[in-house]
């Protein structure tokens, strides 16, 4: 069974650092970029089971990431993860497709079982 | 908050009275006053008319008398000679004379040698010599002369009329006494009031007839005011402390002051009576404007207190719910600033505890650091709920309302609570009447009533005997929830604050201070009120009112199934 392949995007470099390091500790194999731009390109590049989206970044938002992930890679699985509570981001996420939204701190073994499902889910539909 | 009700209601009370009864009183005092000096006046000047009128009157009847006995004498003594008169006719002419109402006390003729050669009369004078009576004098002087009154050879006061009849070289004087008390009473004839009498002074101030209170006749009068005027005078003279109105004239002949007085207490009795009857009304008056402004005032009075207490309960209710949107406001931005460092550090520790789970480190140091890793997880959890503790206050969690059950929701919370109650030896108990079904989001009830059941049983550990009771009912069209305890209470203090954002009394880290404040905002939007009731060391009870919803508007109206 292949790694399941993360792509992490956060602006907090020392979060994205700790969470990659965690990840791949737990087997993942972890990608990180620091901005929607940079994760878009990538995706479109490589092939991501699941990609972790800050909701709140400088320069294109983690909803705006998540339409144009949807749209040009439709199996990737898209987890949302904020600092910050929105009842209507939470809906207008789940609404474009989003896996889960999560507020961070989000425990880390919560997050790779997930992840795995997440992944688990998207091998089905394949 | 203390501001109104630390306004001193008793001085508002008396100030409102005082007020209204000068208000309602003064214009009456006003009119009263005006309406008493009018009718003051108006009697005043109509008495004194009166009194002046009726002594002019009565000036000329007692002058017609006077003229009339002077004729009658002269007539007499010119009608018969000295012999006639000698010879029984002066006892003829006295008797005539005394048939028409005994004016006269006696007859006499005396000589010009003032000898009284002939009397009829009850006194003994028929020898009398009148030679030194001033009278004498004045008579052989004048030819008519009407005395002032004397005490003479009788040794009582009289007067008298006196002519003189020239006879050849010679004269002879017929004299009449005047009967006082026939003169006495046609001066006193008429009665005015109590004290009024009429009466006669002469030109020294002696009186000349019987008076009924004023003084014997010849005594002074006390009466100083002689000098001659002319016509009616009217003026007030106070005697031994007693008001008098006299009304004086004087008669030409002789040169007599006719006088009537009344005291004047008596000549004003009509007035003050009328007054009196007037001051009653006004007083009966006065004291219903003062009743009615009591009453008025008290009820005035009552409606502020009221006012001041809705006043300051909306105060309270509106400084709390504003803390509440401002702390909501700041939480909500603050959230994301922590939240975010937060994460970092929870994905660190767990890296920490990952590497430290390896086989590279020694048994006392990978436990060293597990454990710390481990708190410092913990921590950053105890963090992040304050943090979405401030979240959910700030900006609730969405949830669609629903026909809800209330009693069955309850019914649940108190058997879950309960499992954990028994434990601890703490009883939860419920009474639940029938409650129609409420349309609101099941979440927001749940999380209103487990947070105050939750509460309650913390306030009831170590009480020996320690309840809860859950109670539901309908009442005035509001479902009504109360939470009783028979724990510690809370004090007054605190009363006002529990459902501020952040207030607790709980020791740190078991508390976040949101638990009440998030219940006071959900109930809020449901549309009711929480209240709380304490004392301290008997318990506490918090009562949630939702509002009703009429039966009928329900998919499945009706209580518990």
């Amino acid at each position: 069974m292949n790694p399941i392949r993360v792509l992490l995007v956060d602006d907090e470099a020392e979060f994205t650092e700790g969470l990659t390091k965690v990840l791949r500790r737990r087997g993942l194999t972890v990608h990180a970029v620091s901005d929607a731009a940079a994760a878009l390109s990538l995706v479109s590049r490589e092939t991501f089971d699941v990609v972790i989206l800050d909701v709140k970044m400088p320069g294109m938002g983690g909803l705006e990431a998540l339409s144009e992930i949807k749209r040009t890679s439709p199996g990737t699985e898209v987890i949302l993860m904020t600092g910050h509570l929105s009842p209507s981001e939470e809906e207008e996420g789940l609404r474009a497709g989003a896996t889960a939204y999560l507020i961070k701190p989000y425990p880390i073994p919560d997050l790779v079982t997930l992840i795995q499902e997440a992944a688990g889910h998207k091998k089905e539909v394949e | 908050m203390r501001e109104t009700a630390d306004r001193d209601y008793g001085a508002m009370f008396r100030f409102m009275v005082g007020r209204m009864v000068l208000v309602s009183l003064l214009p009456l005092m006003v009119i009263g006053g005006a309406n008493f000096y009018l009718f003051y006046s108006l009697n005043r000047s109509v008495v004194l008319e009166q009194h002046a009128n009726f002594l002019r009157y009565h000036r000329q009847s007692i002058e017609t008398f006077l003229n009339g006995i002077t004729t009658e004498i002269s007539t007499l003594a010119h009608q018969y000679s000295l012999d006639e008169l000698k010879a029984g006719g002066l006892e003829r002419a006295f008797r005539v004379v005394q048939q028409r109402g005994g004016m006269f006390t006696d007859l006499g003729i005396i000589d010009s040698n003032g000898n009284h050669v002939r009397y009829v009369g009850p006194y003994d004078l028929a020898d009398k010599n009148y030679r030194d009576t001033e009278w004498f004098r004045q008579v052989v002087e004048k030819g008519v002369y009407i005395s002032d009154m004397f005490l003479g050879f009788r040794m009582e006061p009289h007067f008298i009329v006196a002519v003189k009849r020239p006879d050849e070289e010679d004269f002879w004087i017929l004299r009449a006494t005047v009967n006082t008390d026939y003169f006495s009473r046609l001066v006193d004839a008429v009665r005015m009031g109590k004290t009024g009498e009429t009466f006669i002074v002469n030109g020294q101030g002696f009186y000349q007839t019987k008076t009924r209170s004023a003084g014997e006749p010849l005594s002074p009068s006390g009466y100083l005011d002689l000098t001659p005027h002319e016509g009616i005078r009217v003026h007030q003279v106070s005697i031994e402390e007693t008001d008098y109105i006299y009304t004086t004239t004087w008669l030409d002949n002789p040169r007599w002051l006719l006088i009537f007085r009344q005291e004047t207490s008596d000549v004003y009795s009509p007035l003050w009576k009328a007054s009196f009857l007037g001051l009653l009304m006004f007083l009966v008056g006065a004291a219903g404007a003062s009743l009615l402004a009591v009453a008025v005032a008290r009820a005035q009075t009552n409606r502020i207190k009221r006012a001041d207490r809705e006043k300051d309960m909306l105060t309270q209710r509106l400084m709390v719910a504003g803390k509440a949107a401002a702390v909501g406001e700041l939480s909500a931005g603050l959230a994301h600033e922590i939240n975010n460092p937060l994460a970092t550090i929870d994905t660190l520790q767990t890296l920490i505890q990952d590497i430290a789970s390896g086989p590279s480190l020694s048994d006392g140091d990978r436990d060293e650091i597990i454990d710390s890793a481990q708190k410092i997880g913990k921590q950053v959890q105890r963090a992040k709920g304050i943090m979405q503790g401030l979240l959910k206050f700030s900006r609730r969690v969405e949830s669609q309302p629903e026909f809800v059950d209330l009693n069955q929701l309850l019914q649940e919370l108190a058997a879950v609570a309960s499992t954990r109650a028994i434990v601890e030896g703490k009883r939860v108990d419920t009474d639940l009447e029938e409650l129609p079904t409420i349309l609101a989001p099941p979440a927001h009830l749940q999380q209103v009533f487990a947070n105050l059941l939750n509460n309650a049983l913390d306030a009831v550990s170590g009480k020996p005997d320690a309840r809860v009771l859950l109670s539901s009912r309908l009442h005035d069209g509001k479902i009504e929830v109360r939470i009783s305890d028979n724990g510690c209470g809370i004090p007054e203090e605190n009363l006002s604050r529990i459902f501020m954002p952040f207030f607790t009394t709980k020791p740190v880290g078991q508390g976040t201070g949101l638990g009440l404040a998030i219940c006071y905002g959900l109930v809020q939007e449901l549309g009711g009120s929480i209240q709380v009731e304490s004392t301290l060391g008997v318990g506490t009870t918090f009562t949630v009112q939702l509002p009703g919803r009429p039966a009928t508007a329900g998919p499945d109206a009706g209580g518990a199934p």
